[in-house]
């Protein structure tokens, strides 16, 4: 069984080479891409009920329903975990994301105040 | 991810900042290449200008329009026929470019007056054509002509016609880039919103960033069709005009080369509340992916479902015939921006090749972002390379065939690297589940190439065999496969047709009942 750090990087794998969602073109893009899909990944993991009433919200569902579709069925550790500990590693997920993507990011045009 | 320093541009040292290996405990935090900055000062780039993107690449591929360039011939010459983004109109757009032929005295004395008389010359000379893009170039820009107001003029002579103007002259970016960003903006401030379509169905995207190269975008409407999707508009390739000017009525943007378009979807998601859905249409797997989650947004998934089932087993043996052939084989990644992340993580999972390199001539950091995190350790990325640096690059990483367009194509050839064009293809479409068995044939012709193989003896000093005969492809791919493998009848060669656009063109597609 991996550990926390092990898990997360075997997710953010998944996400570089699968996605495109994590690389929006602006800060605050990014910021609430992952806030809302990673958001969301991580109660469709645990079984809880999303909100996609607004077509906002149903498209990051979309991206979401993908990822965790695909994570329970890459990772099978996921099947072993309660909730708590499913949301403890999707938290860690997205500031590793967060990290990647936004603060740590040397892209130079993430600052830029307009698109 | 340590700098790439090439020995070629070690007297420009401003270029170091712009290559970096990809090191196998690195994230795109530790080193990022430098992307979308000016040109540096001795190195031979291999881009084109803002008006090049403006025109060549997002504008010219609307179909049903007549484009004309606002300076000398050179400008649109240039920018004319070397992609092939066909269209259904019998390629209106791609047989005839305009240009109102700017020459020293209009530089000294203005040419509005000859733009007027060319604006009115083209619409006469194609009455059954009423719509117009006028595109600013160097020339013109400097000497401070007034299109706008030219435009206006004509449109209050001729009432049926429409123009739309596009101010990006070739100084107006870094490269092409810049004028992706302007034309996308000057036609979201200009034109949407003008006209309102008639909604057939319900479930209405836009398809976002594609240009119908060789009928890519052909292929892809065929499938949102027969999903029963209606697709308002496509920003541009074989897009309508006046199309385009509806695109505020869709439900979602399915945008595919965020490169060149992220701009207008970013702005219809502002203005008008239109979400942005990111795709991949290349791969069996991405494009899978993709045509579910926009099912999944439709609450239509199981007509995405069906689609992927039957193109899957048609094609995919195809398919397996070719990753046996070329897995193992090394690619250099080199298209202008967006491919190079569309491509680098699935031309490896399912056609086996191994990417020793990702180049970008107009991409910006995002793009290398994407291409790099997609790409396996050790590839080598590079931002606006140089003719040098892409031969230098090509003598160390000794790549089995690269993906680029003409220019470094052409250069590569001379030091016997095959070479595809990744802008206009060779033998496409590639999208779509039979497009991509294309794009592997395509590859497999090209690496095994009896011809190709010819070359590789210098006639001037290599000894030349006369005992072994001539040589097939199927001679030299198969020459180390397992005989399980070369006599498989799971697996085979692409069974499709020459031409595989003209009879999606004559088919006919199921009703689904409107409910709204
Ligand atoms: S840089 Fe200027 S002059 Fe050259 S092709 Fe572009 S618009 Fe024309």
């Amino acid at each position: 069984m991996p550990d926390i750090n092990e898990k997360v990087a075997q997710l953010e794998n998944f996400i570089m080479k699968k996605c495109l969602w994590q690389f929006h073109s602006r800060a605050w893009d990014r910021k609430r891409q992952n806030e809302n899909i990673l958001g969301m990944t991580a109660k469709l993991l645990c079984g809880e009920e999303v909100d996609t009433s607004k077509p906002e919200d149903k498209c990051y569902w979309v991206d979401a329903s993908y990822l965790a579709e695909n994570y329970r069925e890459r990772f099978d550790w996921f099947s072993t975990m309660s909730n708590d500990e499913i949301k403890e590693l999707m938290q860690a997920l997205r500031e590793r994301i967060d990290f990647v993507t936004v603060d740590g990011s040397l892209n130079e045009e993430l600052k830029d105040p307009r698109y | 991810m340590p700098y790439h320093e090439f020995d070629c541009s070690k007297c420009i040292p401003e270029r170091k900042k712009h290559a970096v290996v990809k090191g196998p405990e690195d994230d795109l935090t530790k080193a990022l290449p430098l992307g979308y900055l000016n040109t540096i000062p001795g190195s031979i780039s291999e881009r084109g200008c803002a008006y090049c993107g403006a025109k060549h690449v997002i504008g010219t591929p609307m179909k049903d329009v007549i484009h004309i360039s606002h300076g000398p011939t050179g400008c649109t010459y240039d920018t004319w026929q070397t992609k092939r983004y066909i269209s259904d109109n019998d390629n209106f757009q791609l047989k005839r470019t305009f240009a109102t032929d700017v020459k020293e005295k209009h530089i000294v004395f203005g040419a509005e007056k000859l733009l007027k008389e060319n604006i009115i010359e083209a619409f006469r000379a194609f009455p059954e054509i009423k719509r117009m893009t006028i595109y600013q170039t160097c020339a013109t820009a400097l000497i401070g002509d007034d299109i706008d107001a030219i435009a206006q003029e004509v449109m209050d002579e001729m009432p049926d016609v429409d123009i739309f103007v596009c101010n990006s002259p070739g100084f107006g970016g870094p490269s092409q880039s810049g004028g992706h960003h302007k034309i996308n903006i000057a036609w979201i401030n200009q034109k949407v919103g003008n006209v309102e379509p008639v909604i057939t169905s319900d479930y209405v995207i836009n398809y976002v960033g594609e240009y119908n190269i060789q009928g890519d975008q052909e292929i892809m409407l065929d499938f949102f069709r027969r999903m029963g999707i209606q697709v308002l508009s496509t920003f541009t390739g074989n897009g309508s005009y006046d199309e385009l000017r509806s695109m505020h009525r869709a439900h979602l943007n399915v945008l595919e080369c965020a490169r060149s378009a992220e701009y207008i979807c970013n702005e219809l998601r502002v203005r008008y509340g239109i979400p942005r859905l990111d795709i991949d249409g290349f791969g069996f797997e991405p494009l899978a992916s993709s045509l579910r989650k926009v099912g999944r947004f439709f609450g239509i998934e199981e007509r995405a479902e069906k689609i992927i089932e039957e193109e899957s087993a048609r094609w995919k043996p195809e398919l397996d015939w070719y990753k046996e052939r070329l897995t193992g084989k090394k690619i250099c990644l080199w298209p202008g921006g967006s491919k190079l992340w569309h491509w680098a993580n699935v031309i490896h999972e399912e056609m086996g090749l191994d990417v020793v390199s990702v180049y970008t001539k107009f991409g910006h950091q995002g793009d290398m972002e994407k291409g790099i995190a997609r790409c396996e350790v050790g590839a080598l990325a590079i931002d606006d390379p140089n003719e040098l640096e892409g031969l230098e690059a090509m003598y160390k990483l000794k790549p089995d065939i690269i993906l680029t367009g003409k220019r470094p194509g052409e250069v590569a050839k001379k030091i016997r690297v095959p070479y595809l064009n990744a802008h206009a293809y060779h033998n496409g479409p590639y999208k779509g589940f039979e497009g991509w068995v294309r794009f592997a044939r395509d590859i497999y012709n090209a690496i095994y190439s009896p011809i190709h193989q010819l070359s590789y003896l210098d006639i001037s000093k290599d000894e030349i065999p006369d005992d072994g005969g001539f040589k097939t492809q199927r001679m030299y791919s198969d020459a180390t496969l397992p005989e399980a493998v070369k006599t498989s009848s799971a697996m085979r060669e692409y069974t499709g047709k020459y031409d595989i656009i003209a009879e999606l063109r004559k088919r006919e597609y199921p009703e689904f009942n409107k409910k709204q």
